[in-house]
Parts: structure tokens; sequence; C-alpha cells
């Protein structure tokens, strides 16, 4: 059983990064990013090719790939999204529009790349060491020291900087925040540069972790927009807290079920989170009713 | 030869125009953005080729595909019936990976992974359908009734009270309408025809499985209703039409089938986002995709 945790809290972390950055985008742009995980896709493959195909050394390579990824997010900002709301489109074209350019990446990875799992061989699998009663391996290990890092980074960064201010002033009220001077767009820019480079990284870890396919994406983009609204759309501690239980349910629940539900799992959470308590465990009601 | 290609590629557009059609039932006239569609045609895909090799005869795994998959729609319109937007878009889509989580696994009755071969072609008191002229002449009954029956709807009080939910659910319930029930009929009747179109897929191909009904199709048919033009019929089936026929040339130039599939999805999603960048009215859309 502590077996099952310790592995919810690894798939927890995983989707933490990427709910994270995601929530970013969400409490200062108000729309669901979805290409948020062509994102992830998008930076693990190119870390695939640096490293496996062009033969660079590996961790480097995984420098370039998590600003590859920023760069990607700022891309899809600027050619995309931003036009659009340049018309004022509603938040429900902008899904729509992220949706199409998950599929769109998702299907040119699957061309250039094919559909078969990929891996690195970077690090050598070692032998998992036993903690509490579970056995981990030091991968798994740096991963969550890796997330809860880069997590507690984000938080200070949105708490003690200027920028971090900055964005939380858009998150909070648009309007206001473009009254007092702020460049609402720049602010997009930047929160698009910094979830996308998290989303980045997470891609590194995922595929080292698990490997790499070139429908990755969606499955994250649902469990992490489950872990947002389970933790309370709009707040980034929630949207981790809500992460990690979402990443122990589904390894609690494939205990109980066959395997291949655990997927099924954060969809029925999702359900019954916005059935029951929409406002999520944290969060302040947004959109439900509105 | 020639003359066969072009009979499989006119139930194509027919089986989509039954699906795109009644989509623009649920999205373009009551306005619920539903990313489960795809779910209805796989619950209406699996019902009837169930109830086939069960021995049942065609029309009664007909009937029962659109039966299975209305209930569906009744089922999932209980839990969304407060949700709006984005809300809305992802809990439908939860619904739709559920349900292939469901057909990937309840390998007692879906057989998995492995799928449902052999599903009889139609035949109706002893007339069969095995030939594809006669199943052109099936596809395109179902195809014109669906056709017919979603734009009687929307001519009637009731297809009234539909539109005034979509424009402004507020005032429509001030008025007295009851807009819970009004969406939950829309979505039902939207799934039934979902499920007639998935039920007619199985027939024809004789196999069905899980990666049938993929994310691609469902950025397929979105893309068909949103280029269509939401709330416009004419615009949907010349959209249907147009888009089932832009990637065939890609077989001619000797590209391998295995990259014919994702060059279709990455075609139909970029053409997606540049019609909600450039003309989101659609070919004929009475309403902006709000």
């Amino acid at each position: 059983m502590i077996q099952v945790l310790a592995n919810g809290i690894i798939a927890g972390a995983i989707y933490a990064l990427v709910a994270s950055g995601f929530s970013l985008v969400y409490s200062t742009a108000r729309f669901v990013h979805f290409a948020h995980g062509a994102t992830v896709a998008a930076g693990a493959y190119f870390l695939y090719f640096l490293s496996m195909q062009l033969g660079a050394s590996f961790w480097p390579s995984a420098v370039v790939a998590v600003a590859f990824a920023a760069a990607v997010g700022i891309a899809m900002n600027a050619f995309v999204y931003k036009p659009l709301r340049c018309r004022n489109a509603s938040s429900l074209v902008l899904l729509m529009a992220g949706f199409a350019m998950l599929v769109l990446v998702e299907a040119a990875l699957l061309i250039a790349f094919g559909a078969d799992i990929k891996t690195f061989n970077a690090i050598r699998v070692e032998k998992g060491m036993e903690i509490a009663g579970a056995v981990i391996t030091p991968l798994q290990v740096s991963i969550i020291a890796t997330a809860a890092a880069l997590l507690l980074g984000l938080h200070l960064f949105m708490k003690r900087t200027r920028l971090g201010k900055t964005m939380r002033a858009v998150a909070c009220n648009k309007t206001l925040a473009e009254a007092r001077g702020i460049d609402v767009e720049k602010t997009h820019t930047y929160a698009f540069a910094v979830s996308s480079a998290i989303a980045g990284v997470a891609g590194v870890l995922i595929g080292l972790e698990q490997g790499l396919e070139p429908t990755m994406g969606a499955n994250l983009v649902i469990k992490s927009f489950t872990g947002t609204v389970i933790g309370g759309i709009g707040s980034v501690p929630g949207a981790v807290l809500g992460s990690l239980l979402v990443g122990m349910a589904e390894n609690v629940g494939a205990w109980f079920l066959p395997s291949g539900y655990k997927d099924a799992v954060a969809f029925v959470l999702l359900f019954a989170f916005l059935l029951f308590k929409p406002d999520g465990l944290l969060g302040i009601n947004r959109g439900v009713n509105k | 030869m020639i003359e066969a290609y072009f009979t499989h590629l006119l139930i194509l557009i027919c089986i989509y125009l039954t699906l795109a059609i009644s989509l623009q039932l649920s999205m373009g006239f009551t306005g619920l953005f539903n990313l489960g569609h795809i779910a209805f045609y796989a619950i209406g895909a699996y019902a009837s080729a169930l109830a086939a090799l069960a021995g049942w005869p065609f029309l009664a795994a007909f009937a029962a595909a659109g039966a299975t998959a209305a209930i569906a729609g009744w089922i999932l319109s209980l839990p969304t019936a407060r949700l709006k937007g984005d809300y809305l878009a992802l809990a439908t889509l939860g619904f739709f990976f559920v349900v292939n989580a469901v057909a990937l696994n309840w390998n007692d009755v879906t057989k998995g992974a492995l799928g449902l071969p052999g599903i009889p072609k139609p035949e109706i008191m002893g007339v069969s359908f095995a030939d594809n002229t006669a199943f052109l002449g099936l596809a395109a009954l179902t195809a014109a009734a669906c056709f017919l029956a979603v734009r009687r709807i929307a001519k009637t009080p009731f297809g009234n009270v539909l539109q005034a939910v979509r424009d402004d659910e507020l005032a429509a319930r001030s008025l007295g309408k009851d807009a819970t029930k009004a969406k939950a009929t829309a979505l039902c009747a939207s799934a039934l025809f979902a499920g007639l179109a998935g039920s007619l897929y199985a027939h024809y191909i004789t196999f069905i499985d899980p990666f049938t009904f993929n994310i691609g199709e469902l950025i397929t048919v979105l893309a068909m209703v949103i280029i269509g033009g939401l709330a416009s019929l004419e615009g949907t089936v010349l959209a249907v039409v147009v888009l089932v026929l832009l990637p065939e040339p890609l077989r001619f130039i000797g590209m391998p089938s295995s990259i014919v599939g994702p060059a279709r999805q990455a075609i139909y999603a970029a053409i997606l986002l540049l019609i909600l960048a450039r003309r989101p009215r659609g070919f004929g859309g009475r309403v902006e995709a709000q």
C-alpha cells in the first residue's frame, strides 16, 4: 500500500508541474490553454531529437529542450492566442484553437517520429532503494525533488518578485491592472514563457521515467485540468495539491480496478468535483455559474 | 474500380454528415460546447456491433445503437446540466475518455484492444446491403433523415427555445422556459443520431476497435461543424464534402497509409485554426463561435 502511495506521489509530482503552468495561464489569461500538453510533448521530443538522433550530450540538450518548450509556448501565444484575443474571441474559441494546436502537434510528432514509445538511455537504470517499505529508484527521487524545488521556486516567484506580483494583479483584475499601467499582453507572454518552461521540465522528466508517445499531451492536459479543478481553479498551490490527489487516486484506483481503468479514475474525480464542489479545495469559484 | 472508390467516399460523406449534423443540434443550435460527441458515436458502434454479433437483426441493432447512445446522452446531461463554457467542454471531453477507457478495458464484452471483427453487413427483411451501392442508399437515407429531423427541430417552438437558451439562458429562463430540460433533450437527440452514425460505420467497415474513436475523429467532426458554421446545416453539408475529399489526393502521391491518417488530422486542425482566426462564422454560420 505504501508502494501505491509512493507511485501516486511520483505521478502526482509530474502532473503538478504541468498543472501549475496550466493554472498560471488560466489565472492570468482566463482560458483553458489546451495546447499546454503539446508544449510538454514538443519539449520532450526535441530533447529526443537532440540527444538520441543528433547525438548531443544529454544534460545540455535537456536545457536547450526546456528553452525550446518556452519558445513553443511563447509562439503559441503570439501567433494564435493573441490575434484571437485581439478580436475579442471568447475563451471557448481559445480553447478550441488550443485543442486544434494539440492535435496538430500530435500529428506532426507522429509523422516525424512514428507511433512507438521512445526512451532515452541517458540514465542507467539503477536498482531501487527501499524507503519505508516502498521501492523507489533514484530517478524517481530526483523527479520528486525537481518538482518540489521548481514548484517552491514558482511560489516564491509569484509572491516575492515584481513580475510575479504583476501576474497576480492581472489574474485578479485585468482592467484595474491595465489602468495602473501594467502591460497585460506582455504579462501574458511572461506567463506563457514561465509555464511552458516548467512544461518542458515536465516533458524531460516524463521522457526519463515513462518514455515518449506522440499522444502524451492530451492525457496530461486532462489530468492537470482535473488537478486544477480539484485544487481550485486559479490557485497555483491548489493545482499542485489537486494534482497530487489525482496521482494518488489513480494509483489507489489501479490497486482495486484493472490497471487500464487508471486513466478513467481522474475523470470520475473531475465529475465528482464539478458536481459537488466546483470551486475546489482551495479555489475561488469562478466560471461555473457565471 | 474507380466507381467503387467513389461509392466508398460517398458512404464516408454520409456517415460524417449524420455525425456532424447531429453535433450541430447540440453545439450549433443549443450552444452546448460538446466535446464528447465521438463517445456517442463509439457507443452506437459498439452497441450495434454487439447486438448484431449476438444475432439480432440489423434494424434491431440499429435501433439499439440509437437508443443506447441517447440514454448515454441523457446520463451525461445529468452531471453537466449546471456547467458552462470551459467546464462543460472539459467535462464532456472527460466523458469521451471514460468511454474510451471502458471500450479498451471491458475485455469480456468489447474484447478490449483486439476490437470486434466480423460485424455482419446489414440485411433488412431479406434484402442484403452487403453491396456498397446498396449500403450507400442506406447511409444516404440516414443522413437525409438526420438533416431533415434537425432542420425540423430547429423550426419548431422547441427549436426556438434551444436557440434562446444558446443566446441568453437567463432570459430564456426568466420567460419560464425549462432550459435544463431543453438542453438535456437536445443532447439526447444529438447523441441518438451520433449513435446511428456509429452503427452505420460498424456495419460498413465490419470491424471496430477503441482506437477507431480517437481524438483525431473528434477534431474532424469539430472542424466540420465550425467550418460549416454553427447552426448552419447547408454550410455543414458543404464542409463535410470538402473535408472528406480534401485529404484524398494524399493517397495518390504515394504517401504510406501510416502517414495519411496523421496528415489528415494535421490538415483538419490547421484548417480549423485558420477558420477560427480568419472567418469565425464558417461557410454559412449565423452565429459566431463563442
